[in-house]
């Protein structure tokens, strides 16, 4: 039915690019959610794709259809924005109905469609009230039914959680999932918050500096990220990562540093131009390092570390260590006892090891 | 010797005396300087009140004996007064008019779109308020008289028109910059034109500031009294300033009709700006505090 | 005809005239910004344009001018647009068409309304326009060019019949220098005395305070200069009956004075300082409530007196809302013709009390010296010229030195 893509997109502000040919192509009925730090372009890139800024390259379509030279109202699209939007003269409904307005819709398929929006939404009885006698989730949802009312052919969502408390954060994505489903149209979704990336996302493209680092399914850029970028940034604790070399022994890879020796499992290339053994970075993340030596998983050698600082969280501790001059980051069930200062072994899950070359992040698989 | 307690309370009242003593001083001086400030206007009403024989006299009582309200139905049946309201009226209600739309579109322009000359166009607004006074009075008169527009409406509203647009502009200017963008992205989205975007959305917003803007076009206007001199020459065509200082020449002064006829043109000047100078005062802060 | 009628009829007339001009324009430029590329661009605008120019002009002036007018704005018009379409075309394309005509309007205005008469102020200053040339410029727009003679004659005759240039101009100063000056003390004072702890009060005055300046400037100055009436005015009746009270005054020579004849420019300033009192209180008083009284309660605790914290505090901290405030107050006194025309203005009036600027409006309109004053004008304009530039090097200098 409806799909988007961008072949090639560029965006310059005089000199300086901020995008880097990027291109992408987004499913019909997808989740793709934009994710990165700030400054990375991804509103840039949903901005061009809404019409409020423009395409100094490339090209982006909807539907087969390219859009560069349209404005934002012939192109079928609606967007909620980081501070909602709403038009403070006007009351909820006349918000909600504003766009079906402007088209000349009959008046009673205006009312039918603003109730089912608001039943949709559970605003209701907001309808008579102005944006400025509401809290700030009731604002967003009416933010959001006036973008389903119009029923675009593709939905963009610029930061649209970054403003509501923690609490309210938690129960907006459940109703945006739920949304989802109900309403099969791609979604494109910017945030730089990496959890609602991956509770959201059907796909997630990371992006940094311009690029995208990663496009892939929620899974797949957990377990296979593409590079140290988006080890680092996705997944919560943050990914350990220590420095060292690559070393054969015997028919084994061992990955070394002063600290530690851990076995390499799996294969790879072997040292050319793309990867240097002398210089690689070993990532591990936090809950795949154990502190006792647990029978069915795939462990190292034990690796000799002093404990720095417990935290405890509830259900699980968060255990930081130093190991020689680097420090790691473990999560352990609460029964861990262990004190600061206590000298004491870990073990890492080899399965969930991660490699990646020291000066081009890339992943090495 | 006193207790500490006792050294306490005396020290208390002392400074409460002289806390007083001070604020008495204060509250004096604020009442000599309204006193000053207000009188000449408080004389021009007993003026206007005074009875027909005794128009000139150094009678300085604010109620003078014999109170009559005689030279207020003098000034408007002997004289074009009434006429002289309507005309000042209708010129000002039009420059007005024609003043804040001009300015409202312009300030857009100006907040919203990058083009080459927004930086110029703007110093140069602030540069036309560097010119002399009097100094475009001559090409003026000059222009309109070849025009043939000396003594009508069109003539005094083409005059008035432009001048107070760089202010106009700049408030506007600077009360647009204090509304956020995405209202006017989300309306794009929504389907309106970048116009559109500008005429039900922007422009519903703004009215304080067009208000502002209204208020001060009306007041420049409705006050002025040079150009109308230069341009008006038929007593009946006069707006009420060049009217009123007919009615106190140099040596034959109408006394009474010019203190009836300034008291009923300056309450409602006087109402209408003390109720609008809050917003005069934020208005003018607005645009500067949001740069 | 009922003149209300007549008048009502004016106005509509006045506003379709506006309007229909605006639209044309507007048209004008749509046109030009968005159909540049059509086919029949060029066509349609060298015909139409003419075409539309003289159907304004016939519109504003009636359908009977004569033949050379109706050729004369078909051929200028033409030949402006074989200017402006190719350059509409080729070198615009439609770039930035909605913000150009959104300021167009206002800007064409300003253009017509104060650069053309600026600049017809300065041909003005070169050419010889008096009430014997004023007939024949009306009817041919021709002058006759007499150089800088205009020039000299500002700087050794004077305008009006008494009063030379360098005595305005040394007046100028004087008045512009202690107006100011009594404004801002005046409005300091007053200021720091709202300031006071003086409760539900303080609206009240404020509101009182403030009149001057609310007032339509027409009524209150000659509302004040009727208080300075020889005879009449409150002044006068004042000292007469002091004198009356206290007879050893009229030995010390104290009597009534003959303000307006003998004392014009005192007059005048007294005037004018009444009138600016009030707008300098207002600003400084919301300068004054802006400042947060954690700075107060912190130096009184370091032990400040009442004036080293008025020093240390109150006025650095004031100064970035009094330097616009007096910039502007300096600008609007130096260029203040009301009071001084109000108060003297009348034929019979005084020189004695003219500014510059005053001088100027007299000579043009009392006088009709219509050229001297074109060239006193251009004169004064570039006096303030330098003067600005030089301060705001001025100023721009010192912001450097604070970094």
């Amino acid at each position: 039915m409806s799909s988007v893509s961008f072949k090639y997109v560029k965006k310059k502000y005089g000199d300086v690019e901020i995008l880097h040919s990027i291109s992408l192509d987004i499913a019909d009925n997808e989740f793709l959610v934009l994710v990165g730090p700030s400054g990375c372009g991804k509103s840039t890139l949903l901005r061009m794709l809404a019409g409020l800024e423009e395409i100094t390259e490339g090209q982006v379509s909807i539907d087969d259809r390219v859009v560069n030279h349209l404005p934002p109202r012939d192109r079928e699209i609606a967007m909620v924005f980081q501070d909602y939007a709403l038009y403070p003269h006007m009351t909820v409904e006349e918000n909600m109905s504003f766009g079906l307005r402007l088209r000349g819709t009959p008046n009673d398929e205006i009312d039918r469609r603003v109730h089912e929006a608001a039943q949709i939404l559970q605003i209701e009885q907001y309808l008579k009230r102005t944006p400025r006698q509401l809290s700030g989730g009731q604002r967003q949802r009416v933010a959001i039914g006036r973008a389903i009312i119009r029923k675009p052919k593709v939905l963009l969502f610029d930061e649209p959680l970054s403003n509501l408390d923690a609490k309210l954060r938690e129960e907006m994505r459940v109703e945006l999932a739920k949304l989802h489903q109900r309403l099969k149209v791609p979604i494109v979704y910017v945030t730089h918050d990496q959890v609602e990336a991956m509770t959201l996302a059907s796909r997630i493209a990371v992006m940094e500096g311009g690029y995208i680092q990663q496009h892939g399914t929620p899974m797949e850029v957990y377990n296979r990220p593409a590079n140290r970028f988006v080890a680092g940034f996705i997944g919560s604790p943050t990914m350990n990562f220590v420095s060292g070399y690559l070393e054969p022994d015997k028919d084994k890879l061992y990955f070394k540093n002063d600290s530690m020796k851990v076995l390499i499992p799996f294969n790879i290339p072997l040292p050319g131009d793309k990867i240097d053994y002398k210089s690689v970075i070993l990532g591990i993340r936090p809950e795949a390092i154990f502190t006792e030596r647990v029978l069915d998983k795939n462990l190292s050698d034990m690796i000799a570390v002093s404990v720095e600082v417990v935290e405890l969280l509830g259900h699980r501790k968060n255990v930081y260590l130093t190991c020689g001059s680097d420090r790691l980051l473990a999560t352990v069930p609460a029964s861990f006892a262990s004190a600061p200062g206590e000298k004491m072994f870990v073990w890492f899950c080899l399965d969930q090891l991660h490699l990646f070359d020291k000066t081009s992040g890339a992943r090495i698989s | 010797m006193d207790s500490m307690p006792d050294r306490y309370a005396k020290e208390l009242k002392a400074q409460k005396r002289r806390q007083f003593i001070w604020l008495a001083c204060v509250h004096a001086i604020l009442i000599l300087a309204c006193i000053v400030s207000i009188y000449p206007l408080l004389r021009i009403f007993s003026v206007s009140l005074r009875p027909g024989d005794r128009l000139i006299s150094t009678d300085l009582s604010l109620i003078p004996a014999g109170a009559s309200f005689a030279s207020y139905a003098n000034v408007i049946k002997s004289t074009f007064f009434l006429r002289w309201l309507w005309n000042s009226l209708v010129i000002t209600a039009a420059t007005s008019l024609i003043g804040v739309s001009l300015a409202s579109t312009a300030g857009y322009a100006f907040s919203r779109f990058k083009f080459p000359g927004n930086r110029l166009g703007l110093t140069l607004l602030l540069g036309t308020q560097m010119i002399p006074a009097g100094m475009l009075l001559l090409p003026l008169f000059l222009m309109i008289m070849k025009l043939g527009l000396v003594n009508t409406y069109l003539g005094m509203v083409i005059s008035y028109s432009v001048s107070s647009l760089p202010f106009s502009i700049w408030i506007l200017k600077g009360y647009y910059d204090t509304i956020p963008r995405s209202l006017e992205e989300a309306a794009l989205v929504d389907g309106t034109t970048q116009f559109g975007a500008f005429y039900r959305i922007v422009l519903p917003l703004s009215t304080p500031a067009l208000a502002i803007a209204f208020l001060f076009n009306f007041t420049s206007s409705w006050n002025e009294y040079l150009v109308a001199r230069v341009i008006l020459s038929d007593s009946s065509r006069y707006t009420w300033t060049l009217g009123l200082f007919e009615l106190q020449g140099q040596f034959v002064t109408q006394w009474g009709m010019f203190a009836a006829g300034s008291i009923m043109v300056t309450i409602p000047v006087l109402i209408v700006f003390l109720y609008s100078s809050k917003w005069l005062i934020s208005g003018l802060t607005l645009g500067s505090v949001k740069g | 005809m009922n003149p209300l009628v007549v008048s009502l009829a004016e106005v509509v007339q006045m506003v379709c005239f506006v309007g229909w001009g605006v639209l044309l324009f507007e048209l004008y430029l749509y046109i030009h910004f968005n159909k540049f590329d059509e086919k029949w661009y060029f066509p349609a605008v060298l015909i139409g344009v003419p075409v539309s120019a003289l159907v304004f002009a016939i519109t504003a002036e009636g359908a009977d001018l004569p033949g050379g007018v109706i050729g004369a704005i078909l051929a200028y018009a033409f030949v402006f647009e074989l200017f402006a379409a190719p350059f509409f075309k080729y070198i615009v394309r439609g770039k930035h068409s909605l913000a150009y005509m959104m300021i167009a309007p206002g800007f064409v205005g300003l253009a017509l309304l104060i650069a053309y008469p600026l600049v017809f102020e300065f041909y003005l200053s070169f050419h010889d326009l008096k009430l014997t040339t004023l007939k024949m410029w009306a009817e041919t727009g021709t002058l006759p060019f007499v150089g800088f003679k205009q020039f000299k004659a500002v700087f050794t005759l004077p305008p009006l019949s008494e009063v030379t240039f360098l005595q305005l101009l040394g007046r100028t100063l004087w008045w512009t220098f202690i107006n100011v000056f009594f404004h801002v003390v005046g409005g300091f004072c007053l200021a720091l005395l709202l300031n006071q702890n003086i409760g539900k009060m303080r609206g009240i005055y404020r509101t009182l305070l403030v009149i001057p300046w609310a007032m339509p400037q027409v009524v209150a100055v000659l509302a004040m200069r009727g208080e300075f009436h020889s005879e009449y005015g409150f002044i006068n009746v004042m000292i007469i009956r002091l004198v009356a009270k206290f007879p050893f005054l009229a030995h010390l020579g104290i009597g009534p004075v003959q303000w307006l004849s003998n004392h014009a420019l005192l007059t005048c300033t007294l005037i004018n300082v009444w009138l600016g009192i009030p707008f300098m209180m207002v600003i400084i008083l919301g300068g004054l409530q802006s400042i947060p009284s954690s700075y107060y309660d912190a130096a009184a605790i370091d032990g400040a007196s009442a004036f080293q914290r008025f020093w240390n505090i109150t006025l650095p901290l004031m100064k970035p809302v009094v330097a616009p405030a007096v910039t502007l107050g300096t600008v609007w006194t130096f260029n203040n013709i009301n009071v001084i025309y109000l108060v003297t203005g009348q034929a019979g009036g005084t020189e004695q009390a003219d500014i510059l600027v005053s001088a100027l409006y007299k000579a043009a309109f009392t006088f009709s010296r219509y050229s001297y004053s074109a060239a006193l004008a251009v004169v004064i304009f570039a006096l303030l010229f330098v003067i600005s530039v030089g301060w705001l090097k001025f100023t721009k200098g010192s912001e450097s030195a604070y970094g």
